[in-house]
Order: structure tokens, then C-alpha cells, then sequence
């Protein structure tokens, strides 16, 4: 396992804590973690110290599968700077309904589709890219070959 | 869980409201040079000075340091609650109700900074002042500024709204600030105008967001009773209501039907003696111009997604801008989206002069009620009920 000083480097710029680091320690490892309560079943993301529902402290980072439906989708014409971002095309952002739990969602960036295509309730799955040294979860709609 | 119990109406009341006016580029000056400018105003118009004040709640300037510029002897209680301006109104009305101050000096400092204009980063005394949200983890995620944009467009998608709904709001908030000499966007702005306007995040464009300025307002909220012996007339704060449901995070929250909004209008209206049909002015808040569609149809002026619609339909022609029952302005001053980006502080300021009859031309005849919306879904969502004392 690598230590926190590594996982926080590797992830420069993104706030680290103790509640959130099993998620990162999973993309290193391209494995989409997510909060599930061990008690009642409940899953949460953001990571909490405690479920939501029952307040149990017994909650596991658990892998999701990251099949699930675009729910919200914008694209972004301007931005900071980041690599492998084109502000161009313009550059889609989306929040999946993950196929886990009703409610439950995940935000990022569509790959290998053009704008157009990617629109509110299409299904996607989950795929993985590379930014400054550490891997990126990201989606690819579902009916997409490769 | 909601609650009628409002054991502090109309006992506080806002004596005074000034500002600076605001500026859409960035100024030589820095946040407390600004709010000083303003207390100092607001003190003197309430007829006191900086010994009659024992209470001190801002934003971004610390209290501290408000404390120190303007060489205020001795304070009781102080803070500085986050933005939008309805939590310091609400803090502030709390401390006076409660004893913990008499007399509050109240304020607020839009100013540019890197998170709103990439202009700021020029001026090096601005680098400091805020963190960009999320810099270095990259552009993947609707939180803060892309979050009601993401729920635009969920929006546009549920209800099949128009792009023209969003520019209404736009075009009623620039025709409202060529009457408000305080306004930074005063040239009169058409449909074509807005369609035409560069897109930042689609489906908003910069027209749909707030203008970044430079100002400050200030406030004096004290008890009622004290106001009434001060020179202007009381504006008293009949409700306050910060509102947050469970799932506040902008890719969580439950959906359109469900988020800060609707515990603000079930509370407010619930504490207050007075809604929609009551109010003689409205100030929902438009730091993005979809927030004000979602305003008008959660405190129940039509139903979800029929917001475009309850416009075409309060459409005064002749002043291009939005009359209610031919008689209810919204957002006279401009709001954020003209007058200039103040985090509800403009629009606080505002209904305060209305309610004195201190707005000039814009002033709403015989004005005695306003119904405040500031802020937006997640973890911002506020209402304020203001009565004539």
C-alpha cells in the first residue's frame, strides 16, 4: 500500500483526508471504490465517516462496477488548464447514476464520443485514463464498440 | 425538521443600508478600503458612530480586522458566517434578539477575485484572497460554479424549457439597473443579445452569470425599538430561514423537486405573516439566471417548469422587465446579473431602501412588504421575510 505522503503527491492538488483516501488508494489500482454501509446496506458518496442512514461506523469503500445512466451533462467552453482537456471540443462533463443504488452518482468525463452523443440517460460504463501520473476514472457510453 | 416557531419576528430591524455602488473591472482598492467606505456610510446615515456599535458581522473581511479599521471601542459579540448575505442578516438578527449585541454593523464586499474572473489573477493583490474551487484536480465535477449549470441542464431536459426562459431573466435584471445608478451593467440588453452571447458552460452562458464587481454594502441591525429612534425608517426582519436538506453535495441532491429550496419556502412561509400575494416586491436570487426560474416556481407563482411561461405572461412591455400581477417588480436594483455580483447583499440593500422609500427611481409605490430568496440549492439556500416598521 502506499504510503500517505505518496497518495497525497500523487493526487497534487486534490484534497485529501482520512475519509477519502481508501477512494483514491483504489484508483491507483484503476478500482472505483464507493462507500457502502456494511450495516444496512446503504451506499454513500462522498465518503463519510459514518453512514448517513444508521450511523454505523462500519462503512466499506466497496467497487462499483461504474455501469450506470448519465443524469446530468454539461460542457464547458472555457476552464484551468488540465491535461488531456480541450476546451475546444467543447469538453463534457457528466453525473452518472450508478446502477448500485438509485441516488447514487459519480461525476467525470466522457471519452471517445463525440458531444452530441452524450446526452441526459444514456447508459455508460466505466473506463480509465492517465492524468499527471495517476489514473483518472472515466466513462464511455455503453453501445460503444471497444 | 420545519418549525412555525419564530419567537424573534419583528423584534430586529435593519435601521440602514449603503453601498459603495459597484464596479465591473478591478479597482485599485482592497476588500476592507471598500466595506469601510460603506459602515462608515450606513453609521452616519443611522445618526450613530463607532461607539454606539457593539456588534460586528461580515464576510470575507474578518470582523477583527473591521473592528481595528474603523476604531470601534469595544464589541460583545462578533462573526463572520459564509456567504450568501442572508447568513449574516440571520446571525446578526439572532445576536440582537438574543442580547449578545445591541447594535450590529453588518457588511459584505463583492470583489473580483480568481474563482469569479480570471482577470483577477493580474492583479497580484488578489491571488491571495480566495482559493480557485477544485484547482489541480481538474475540470471533472459540478461542484461549486458548474453545479446549476448541471441543473440547467437537467432543467431543460425534464420540462423542455427554452434558452430563452434563462434570458428573461437576464434581460428584466439589465432593464431594472439602468434605473440604479449603484448598477455596473446599465446598456439595455435584447433577446438577440443574450442568444448571441459567448457560451461558458453550456447550456449557460455569460449573460446566465452573475457580473464579477468590486463594492461593498453595509447594514445596521438592531432592535426594533432602537431603530425607531434612529433618522430613517425601521425595516423590520420578520423571518429568516437558512435551508439544507441531507444531500447537499451538487451531484447528490435529490433532483428539481427536492434540495435547500423547498425547506426555505415550507419554513419561511410557515414564520412569516405574509407570501407571494402579500409581497410588494420579490427578490429571488439570480446569481445564475436559472436560479431565479427555480425561485418563481418553488414559492409557488406557477408550477415546476412553467416558470417561462408565469413570465411571458408578467411581461410588462413597455419597461422590457418582469411585473407581477402588473405590480410586483423582481429584483428592481438589477440583481446579481446587473447591478453586479454581490452574494445577496444587493439585493438585501434594496429591499431596505424599498421598504424605506429611499429607491428613487426605481421606487415601488407605497412599498410594505418583501420577500427575499437569496442563494441558490445545496448548501446556500435562504429566505428572508421584510416588512415596513
Amino acid at each position: 500500500m502506499v504510503t500517505d505522503e505518496a497518495l497525497a503527491s500523487v493526487f497534487a492538488g486534490t484534497p485529501i483526508d482520512h475519509d477519502s483516501a481508501a477512494h483514491y488508494r483504489g484508483r491507483l489500482e484503476r478500482r472505483l471504490l464507493i462507500n457502502r454501509c456494511e450495516d444496512c446496506g446503504a451506499w454513500r458518496h462522498p465518503p463519510r465517516p459514518v453512514c448517513p442512514g444508521c450511523w454505523s461506523a462500519n462503512v466499506r469503500p466497496t467497487e462499483v462496477s461504474g455501469a450506470g445512466t448519465i443524469h446530468l451533462a454539461i460542457f464547458l467552453h472555457q476552464g484551468p488548464p488540465a491535461e488531456g482537456v480541450d476546451y475546444a471540443t467543447p469538453y463534457p462533463v457528466v453525473t452518472v447514476e450508478l446502477d448500485e443504488s438509485p441516488g447514487l452518482r459519480f461525476t467525470s468525463t466522457v471519452v471517445g464520443a463525440p458531444d452530441e452523443a452524450i446526452r441526459i440517460g444514456r447508459r455508460v460504463r466505466l473506463d480509465w485514463t492517465q492524468r499527471g501520473g495517476a489514473p483518472l476514472p472515466v466513462f464511455r457510453l455503453a453501445d460503444e464498440a471497444g | 425538521m420545519i418549525s412555525a416557531r419564530n419567537p424573534m419576528k419583528d423584534k430586529v430591524a435593519i435601521a440602514g443600508a449603503a453601498t459603495t455602488g459597484f464596479t465591473p473591472h478591478n479597482t485599485t482598492r482592497s476588500q476592507a478600503s471598500l466595506a469601510a467606505e460603506a459602515c462608515i456610510q450606513v453609521i452616519r446615515d443611522c445618526g450613530l458612530t463607532a461607539a454606539d456599535i457593539n456588534g460586528i458581522c461580515g464576510s470575507a473581511v474578518p470582523a477583527a480586522v473591521m473592528q481595528a479599521t474603523l476604531g470601534v471601542p469595544e464589541m460583545t459579540w462578533f462573526a463572520n458566517p459564509s456567504i450568501p448575505f442572508g447568513s449574516q442578516v440571520a446571525a446578526a438578527a439572532a445576536a440582537v434578539h438574543a442580547g449578545l449585541a445591541d447594535v450590529v454593523l453588518a457588511y459584505h464586499t463583492p470583489y473580483r477575485l480568481p474563482w469569479n474572473t480570471a482577470s483577477a489573477l493580474k492583479d497580484p493583490f488578489r491571488r491571495g484572497g480566495m482559493a480557485t474551487p477544485g484547482a489541480g484536480a481538474g475540470p471533472e465535477t459540478v461542484a461549486g460554479v458548474a453545479g446549476y449549470t448541471a441543473w440547467a441542464a437537467r432543467y431543460l431536459h425534464e420540462y423542455g424549457a427554452k434558452k430563452e426562459h434563462f434570458g428573461y431573466v437576464a434581460i428584466n435584471d439589465r432593464s431594472n439597473a439602468a434605473r440604479n445608478p449603484a448598477a455596473a451593467m446599465k446598456t439595455p440588453l435584447t433577446m438577440d443579445d443574450y442568444l448571441g452571447a459567448r457560451m461558458i458552460r453550456w447550456p449557460l452562458c455569460l449573460l446566465d452569470m452573475d457580473v464579477p464587481v468590486d463594492g461593498a454594502d453595509a447594514f445596521i441591525i438592531t432592535t426594533a425599538e432602537r431603530a425607531r429612534d434612529m433618522p430613517l425608517p425601521p425595516v423590520l426582519i420578520q423571518a429568516a430561514v437558512l435551508g439544507m436538506i441531507d444531500r447537499n453535495e451538487e451531484d447528490q441532491t435529490p433532483g428539481l423537486h427536492r434540495h435547500g429550496q423547498h425547506v426555505v419556502v415550507e419554513a419561511l412561509k410557515a414564520k412569516s405573516d405574509f407570501w407571494t400575494d402579500g409581497m410588494d416586491v420579490f427578490f429571488p436570487y439570480d446569481g445564475f439566471s436559472f436560479i431565479t426560474l427555480s425561485w418563481m416556481e418553488n414559492v409557488g407563482l406557477c408550477g415546476p417548469g412553467e416558470a417561462g411561461g408565469f413570465i411571458e405572461a408578467n411581461w410588462d412591455k413597455a419597461a422590457n422587465r418582469i411585473l407581477i400581477d402588473g405590480r410586483v417588480p423582481v429584483n428592481p436594483h438589477g440583481g446579481a446579473l446587473s447591478e453586479g455580483g454581490s452574494q445577496g447583499s444587493g439585493h438585501v440593500r434594496e429591499a431596505v431602501h424599498q421598504l424605506q422609500g429611499l429607491a428613487g427611481p426605481r421606487q415601488v409605490a407605497g412599498a410594505r412588504t418583501a420577500l427575499l430568496t437569496p442563494g441558490g440549492f445545496f448548501f446556500n439556500a435562504q429566505g428572508l421575510t421584510l416588512r415596513k416598521g
